[in-house]
């Protein structure tokens, strides 16, 4: 019985690895800290997986996922650096026109680095829409807020990305 | 910027996502045809998020990192797997454990009620199962530290005021430390995408939430449920919905529950 457990588990939440991995890599921002926090997050998932009974296994990976990284770093999503538009507006890498695999490092570069200087709130709803996929209903459910919250997160988010890559271009 | 346009650039982004209601969404898409400006806007919209959905960086965890998550799975044993398994007081373990896991269990607290699973339901009305499962998640979500609570204080004269300003209507806040259910304070929580007053009560180490909100629907009797070891018992009297939810044992609750009836009886 146990072992159609441990089937299950490495079926389902075993397979889910890089989006945990790409989570916590983001909200971290470091390589080592997040290999610490999916492992300590797959140990708990693994403990309560018994009485996981279906359903959205990534959104309930990923709450834990995000609620570990946040324990690690002993600060909620609210307090984040104040951020500074300003003073952040020279950072981005220069462009280089002449190799098209150099554009598209530095624009990821651009992209990383834009995304970094967020805010934690509005950097978590970004990863688990855009790169995650996760619909408002499970986002709100992964961060513990509202849907219009989130609606209005992922609003104000986009639009300082758009300003940040709009100056940085 | 005529009034609608103002509307429709806050709609733009859940339009992009496909997350407005059908009518909002038809009303968006009309107005994109007609006004250029807020068209511009969309497609600089469209761009931005095209741009961070092909370019933002989705990691692939190193080898190493599964290798250990499979070896420290391995050396683990799956708790409440153990606990469902072996011993007639497991469900006690569960409880402990539903309550450390916090938000991740209010996940899996929604999802097994959102499939009627788990829910055992006692009378109520229609579909009461969607209001049960925000309770709930709401409760097991202030297990967590730090969570339980705004304002905390044990004298309903602090709490009672605390609400104002915070809500449109203004929530029983009662003393029963006499009968052993001493207030701890209280916050604000949103069900059903509304902000509600939860005034929470202690009884020994047990934490008891009580929801309430104003509602239009006639007085409803007494429900009781049931759900993942937390016991959940609502009623509706005289305008205001209330649900109480603890790991108190049900009998404990129960008499709990009567005691806010009578003073609401008496109240209204
Ligand atoms: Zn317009």
């Amino acid at each position: 019985m146990s072992h159609s457990v441990l089937d299950r588990f490495e079926q389902t939440i075993v397979p889910l690895l890089d989006d945990a991995y790409t989570l916590a890599r983001h909200l971290l921002r470091d390589e080592h800290d997040a290999q610490d926090v999916v492992q300590e997050a797959y140990l708990r998932a693994w403990r309560y997986f018994g009485g996981f009974h279906g359903g959205d296994e990534r959104a309930w990976l990923l709450t834990i996922v995000r609620n570990c990284s946040y324990t690690w770093r002993r600060k909620g999503p609210a307090e984040h650096v104040p951020y500074d538009d300003e003073a952040h507006s020279a950072d981005a890498p220069a462009r280089n026109g002449a190799d098209a695999r150099a554009i598209d490092d530095s624009e990821r570069q651009r992209l990383t680095s834009a995304l970094d200087r967020l805010p934690a709130e509005f950097r978590e709803a970004l990863v688990l829409r855009e790169i995650e996929g996760l619909s408002y209903h499970d986002i709100a459910r992964v961060t513990g807020v509202p849907v219009g919250t989130v609606m209005s997160r992922l609003a104000r988010a986009r639009e300082r990305m758009r300003r940040l890559l709009k100056r940085t271009a | 910027m005529p009034a609608f346009c103002q509307t429709a650039r806050d709609s733009l982004s859940a339009y992009v996502d496909g997350e407005l209601p059908p009518d909002r969404a038809a009303e968006i898409a009309d107005h994109l045809t007609t006004c250029p400006a807020c068209s511009a806007e969309y497609q600089a919209l469209l761009e931005t998020v095209a741009a961070l959905r092909s370019q933002l960086t989705r990691f692939t965890a190193p080898d190493v990192l599964r290798a250990r998550i499979r070896a420290a799975v391995a050396a683990t044993p799956s708790e409440s797997v153990a606990a469902e398994q072996i011993r007639p007081s497991a469900r006690n373990d569960r409880r402990r454990l539903t309550r450390a896991l916090g938000v991740a269990a209010a996940v899996f607290v929604g999802a097994a009620l959102g499939a009627g699973g788990t829910l055992v339901a006692a009378g109520g009305g229609r579909n009461a199962a969607p209001v049960a499962s925000e309770v709930l998640a709401s409760h097991v979500r202030s297990l967590i530290p730090d969570h339980l609570t705004d304002v905390r204080s044990s004298d309903q004269h602090n709490v009672k005021p605390w609400f104002n300003g915070r809500l449109d209507y203004s929530p029983t806040v009662l003393r029963f430390d006499d009968q052993g259910y001493p207030l701890i304070g209280g916050r604000v929580d949103y069900v059903g995408g509304r902000p509600v007053a939860v005034v929470v009560y202690g009884r020994r180490q047990h934490m008891i939430n009580v929801f309430s909100w104003p509602t239009g629907s006639g007085d409803a009797p007494v429900a009781t449920r049931t759900v993942n070891g937390y016991n959940m018992i609502s009623w509706r009297h005289g305008g205001s919905e209330r649900w109480v939810v603890s790991d108190l044992n049900a009998a404990e609750l129960r008499s709990f529950a009567a005691l806010l009836q009578r003073a609401d009886s008496v109240s209204s």
